[in-house]
């Protein structure tokens, strides 16, 4: 007995408290800082995965927007260059419209002149010919006048006779 | 199995069973009981008459149980780093679930209650293998000499008193450190101020295990209890106490530890007493609208 109540002995506190020590060092070292650095490792491990499938997954976002912009920017250059087919087909269109539209006028006109023309010269020629058949009529007329003058006067002639 | 094999199998069991117990009563009545179970009683709590010899030291046998707990757990630990944990893998097997999550229950406990909680957990982690183990040990009866000659059944190392003052005076200073770590010299105050704490932490433990030591060395003495009531008194309440002991000794110490570490200022007493004085008037006007509701 050391005089303490319940037969406490300071010696085999210290005793216990050593054997305790030694426990805790051991149990520290072999057991419970490898297995808790482990564990550490891993959620390391997972949330780097973790982290990389973020960003990947943040990445494909970023490529599906970028893709979806893309898309819409095709569309919208798709939709202006359309517009400006359209509009070039609209002016190719004005414009072969305004040529045919040239072209037939001056068809047209080339037509009218050379009707003008066919027809001045047929008028021409018609007046020619009048021309000439009122002279082959008048030489003729003048002609048959003369030959029943003559013969008039033949008859005129005989008839006096 | 067949049902006949079975009824088979449950005879012969219980031949054997039969067989043993009348062993133990032929061969128990020839020897005289060395010590009366008052004596045996006072033994357990005051530890005077048996001593045991550990390195040329008469030593209660608590403490030598308590060294044999720890080259146990030791060994364990030397196997498991040595064997299984260089084999960890990523998907845990069943043995590597088991330590994960024990390391894991100790670990989380100090995070969750105290911001400094490296040297807690280890702590707490070494302190509840020793209590569980140790409170199972005497559930093996290893046994021992005594000085005067005498075999004795090592008892939990914690049932000694002063293994029970070591524990919970060391859980003090570790508590004390934690206080010393994040508040400094204020630390020291607020350890103090919970003055009752190595007392109450000893003697918690040492009462628990010492009832489980009293309750077993009962039942155990008395052949006509030695039969089916030690499965429920010997194994059942030994694993229950074991369990509750561990866990309330790191409990206890971490949220102590948490407590008296947290640096975070209290509220100042005027603010408290208008907040009162607010909720006072809050209800006060609250009562009347809801009585005209």
């Amino acid at each position: 007995m050391t005089g303490l109540p319940l037969n406490i002995d300071p010696q085999q506190i210290l005793l216990h408290l050593f054997n305790f020590t030694i426990l805790f060092g051991a149990l520290y070292i072999l057991l419970y800082k490898p297995v808790r650095d482990f564990m550490a490792k891993r959620t390391s491990y997972y949330a780097d995965m973790d982290s990389k499938a973020e960003d990947a997954l943040h990445e494909a976002e970023e490529s599906k927007a970028a893709y979806e912009a893309k898309v819409q920017s095709f569309d919208e250059e798709a939709r202006a260059e359309r517009a400006k087919m359209n509009k070039e087909v609209a002016e190719q269109r004005e414009r072969q419209l305004a040529q045919a539209k040239e072209d037939a006028e001056k068809i047209v006109s080339d037509a009218r002149t050379e009707a003008n023309r066919e027809k001045d010269e047929i008028i021409a020629s018609a007046q020619k010919e009048i021309t000439e058949m009122v002279t082959d009529a008048m030489e003729k007329l003048t002609l048959e006048q003369s030959a029943s003058d003559a013969f008039d006067q033949f008859l005129d002639a005989a008839e006096a006779n | 199995m067949s049902k006949q094999e079975r009824r088979k199998a449950a005879v012969v069991f219980a031949l054997i069973a039969l067989v043993f117990m009348v062993g133990a009563i032929l061969t128990g009545g020839g020897t005289a009981k060395e010590e009366t179970i008052q004596e045996v009683m006072r033994d357990a709590v005051l530890h005077d008459i048996n001593k045991v010899s550990l390195l040329g030291m008469e030593v209660n046998p608590g403490l030598l149980a308590g060294v044999i707990v720890s080259g146990i757990l030791i060994v364990f630990a030397l196997i498991c780093r040595i064997f299984f944990i260089p084999k960890f893998t990523m998907v845990p097997g069943k043995f590597q679930l088991v330590l994960e999550t024990v390391v894991g229950l100790f670990d989380n406990m100090s995070k969750g209650n105290s911001k400094i909680h490296g040297f807690l957990g280890a702590y707490i982690f070494a302190a509840g293998a020793y209590i569980f183990t140790g409170t199972l040990f005497e559930l093996l009866g290893v046994q021992a000499v005594t000085t005067e000659g005498v075999s004795i059944s090592l008892p939990a190392p914690l049932s000694d008193i002063n293994g029970a003052i070591m524990m919970g005076c060391l859980s003090y200073l570790i508590i004390m450190s934690g206080g010393i770590a994040g508040n400094g010299v204020k630390g020291i105050g607020k350890t103090l101020k919970e003055y009752s704490l190595p007392i109450s932490l000893s003697f918690r433990l040492f009462g628990a295990l010492l009832s489980g030591a009293l309750v077993t060395e009962l039942v155990y003495y008395y052949s006509s209890l030695s039969y089916v009531l030690p499965v429920l008194v010997g194994v059942l309440f030994t694993l229950l106490h074991a369990l509750i002991q561990a866990y309330v000794l790191t409990m206890l110490t971490s949220l102590f530890y948490g407590q008296v570490s947290d640096d975070t200022p209290a509220p100042p007493k005027e603010k408290r007493r208008r907040k009162n004085k607010k909720v006072i008037n809050k209800t006060e006007t609250a009562e009347p609208a809801e009585a005209a509701a």
